[in-house]
């Protein structure tokens, strides 16, 4: 086991945790306009299976996806401040949360249709085919996402011609109030691929190590050029589905119970069990990112916001648009 | 529902949760799982359950919880259930109606915020519905149910809160037919939605501080729309502004003013000014939304412009 990477990984999962926490209580203190979906309780889907991402891979994250748009190696600011509103936003402020993007570190962003990544992500995958490099796309989906036309007709492609994609489906349970058990008829969602000569593999969400392995198994895959695999993620959202969201439709036991398999406690558990690490190392990483946090937050909250000349600009290529 | 039993609700989240903004809650508890059902998110497979259930007899509300999402189900809506009742020579048609939540003003985005009255205006057989009050929300959306058209109703999301009179009996309003909200004299303000309200708070500006009277008419129906009610007024005033939060252009008020065009042309003071929102999508931070969308101050300004032309 390398401790290293375990404690890149208890790092990077306590970043997205604090990241959320504190984007909740600014929500709640009026910082943030519109909607917030955070994604408490599911860091080791993204901290681990963001663990293959190598520099020129490609990935679009969730609309719950602000851990996997850290994981990229955007500035922690950039993201926050989008999610601000702000002009220094990695969007300028146009997008917010469901939006970010960063085209540069291969962040393509999400779409906030949910789905809609999917058919974007087979065009990511053929452009590597056609360019000819060993970029693969990371698709981050929901379990709502399967309901879709647009899931099976993008993996009937991924499946003919092979395309180097790593669909990492979160399977946390719920689509706003509906249960994915309720929604489709099989129970591992990994085997949706069945019908498309598409392998895939259903693994325990909250655990980072097994994330990682079975993530990287993927990405290798692809990067051999033997197509697409759909590694499900089982995990669960604390939250309700968005910031404010009571979730009454879900039980408090339910709730409870994966609390307890909180996939940081896990990890700090296993650190500690395995003496790689003390409780005082622990504490300084975690001090290291609160001090990333707040950072972050004085950046975004002392950040200009958009100007009206910002509306109007990027609507066309090479041509203005008229303002009031 | 408890009246029609062929009338049925399906969508994400109406039933256990009660929809998105709240708006089925109870429903399901009343009337069981046959006839109030979650759907996964699949708005294509929506449609088109709504579609082959009211061929054969079934009234289908089906709920779309964002407008934005009807792209999604585009295919269904345009090429099935507006062509229905032409297809079957008169004999079926997709009796259904279509809820969906509109508009800007919540702060979420491009793909969350949009007015897609205008995606449906060039395709024969749809009609579009959208109430700005809870009395008129009750009725036309009764009255919808009862048509044996599809109807796409729009919601307007910042309206949800609006609070008003609303009778407990079951009662309907005329589908197509606009409502005189404020009389006026000077010029005639026609809007929908939410842009009701803005024109009414306009109006009451203008006529406090600037002697404008004001006609604001409430269109209700936006495809077809009522001309008669449009056309008497302008021929009243002789000033119109016509008001639409979705882009300018192509909008629903770029075919009234062409309607105007042809039909009264002679009544025309001033060209018609057209209060939209820019052309350009909209984006995430209050300053832009508040900017790109038409607020008051717009609808201020071009009856002022009708006034002094
Ligand atoms: C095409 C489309 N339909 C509906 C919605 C509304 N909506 C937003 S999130 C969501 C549920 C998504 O569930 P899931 O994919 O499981 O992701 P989770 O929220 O659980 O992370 C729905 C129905 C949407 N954004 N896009």
């Amino acid at each position: 086991m390398d401790k290293q990477k375990l404690l890149d990984y208890y790092r990077k999962m306590v970043l997205v945790r604090r990241f959320e926490e504190t984007m909740e209580e600014y929500a709640k203190k009026g910082y943030i306009p519109g909607f917030l979906h955070l994604g408490i309780g599911q860091e080791a889907s993204q901290v681990g299976a963001m663990s293959a991402f190598e520099p020129g891979d490609y990935v679009l994250p969730d609309h719950r996806g602000h851990g996997v748009c850290l994981m990229v190696g955007t500035p922690t600011r950039e993201v926050m401040a989008e999610i601000f509103g702000k002009k220094t936003g990695t969007n300028g402020g146009r997008g917010g949360s469901m939006h970010v993007a960063d085209l540069k570190r291969g962040n393509i962003g999400n779409n906030a249709i949910q789905g809609s990544t999917m058919a974007t992500a087979c065009g990511l995958a053929v452009s590597a085919q056609v360019k000819k490099t060993k970029s693969i796309t990371f698709d981050f989906l929901g379990d709502g996402t399967v309901g879709r036309g647009e899931f099976h007709e993008s993996l009937n492609l991924a499946g003919i011609w092979k395309l180097p994609i790593v669909y990492v489906l979160v399977n946390n349970g719920y689509a706003i109030s509906t249960r994915a058990t309720d929604a489709h008829p099989l129970a591992d969602l990994a085997k949706m691929g069945c019908a498309y000569n598409i392998p895939g593999v259903t693994v325990d969400g909250n655990d980072v190590e097994a994330v990682a392995a079975a993530v990287k198994e993927a990405a290798d895959r692809a990067r051999r050029g033997d197509g697409a695999t759909i590694v499900e993620l089982k995990t669960y959202r604390w939250q309700g589905h968005f910031s404010g969201d009571p979730a009454s439709y879900r039980p408090a036991e339910e709730l409870a119970a994966w609390k307890e398999k909180c996939p940081i406690k896990h990890l700090r558990t296993q650190l500690l069990g395995k003496k790689l690490t003390d409780e005082a190392a622990l504490k300084a990483i975690a001090d290291d990112v609160e001090r990333e946090i707040q950072d972050a937050l004085k950046f975004a909250i002392d950040s200009p916001t958009p100007t009206i000349e910002d509306a109007l600009r990027f609507v066309y290529v090479g041509r203005e648009v008229a303002g009031k | 529902m408890a009246n029609d039993s062929r009338v049925i609700l399906l969508g994400e989240d109406v039933a256990r949760m009660g929809g998105d903004f709240g708006a089925t809650m109870g429903l399901l508890a009343k009337f069981g799982p046959d006839r109030v059902r979650d759907t996964p998110l699949s708005e294509a497979a929506i449609l088109g359950v709504a579609n082959g259930a009211a061929f054969v007899g079934l009234r289908p509300i089906v709920e779309i919880m964002f407008s934005d999402f009807i792209t999604e189900c585009y295919d269904q809506l345009v090429n099935n259930s507006a062509k229905a009742h032409y297809m079957f020579e008169g004999k079926a048609s997709a009796a259904i109606v279509v809820r969906t939540a509109s508009g800007a003003g919540f702060r979420a985005a491009y793909h969350h915020s949009q007015n897609p009255e205008a995606w449906f205006q060039n395709i024969p057989g749809l009609t579009v519905v959208g109430p700005s009050t809870p009395y008129d929300a009750k009725g036309l959306l009764i009255a919808a149910i009862r048509d044996d058209n599809p109807v796409i109703f729009l919601e307007h999301k910042m309206l949800y809160g609006t609070t008003g009179e609303v009778p407990e009996e079951s009662y309907t309003l005329p589908i197509g037919v606009a409502e005189v909200k404020r009389p006026g004299t000077d010029v005639t303000v026609v809007a929908s939605l939410k842009q009701v309200h803005y024109a009414l708070a306009a109006a009451e500006k203008l006529a406090a501080e600037e002697e404008i009277s004001c006609e604001v008419i409430d269109l209700r129906t936006l495809i077809p729309f009522d001309q008669a009610t449009v056309l008497a007024s302008l021929k009243k005033t002789g000033r119109i502004v016509l008001v639409n939060e979705a882009p300018k252009t192509g909008s629903i008020n770029s075919e009234i003013s062409a309607v105007i065009m042809e039909e009264a042309f002679k009544d025309l003071k001033a060209p018609v000014e057209r209060v939209n929102s820019l052309d350009v999508p909209v984006g995430f931070a209050p300053v832009i939304e508040d900017y790109v969308t038409p607020g008051p101050a717009d609808i201020a300004k071009a009856v002022r412009k009708v006034i002094d032309n």
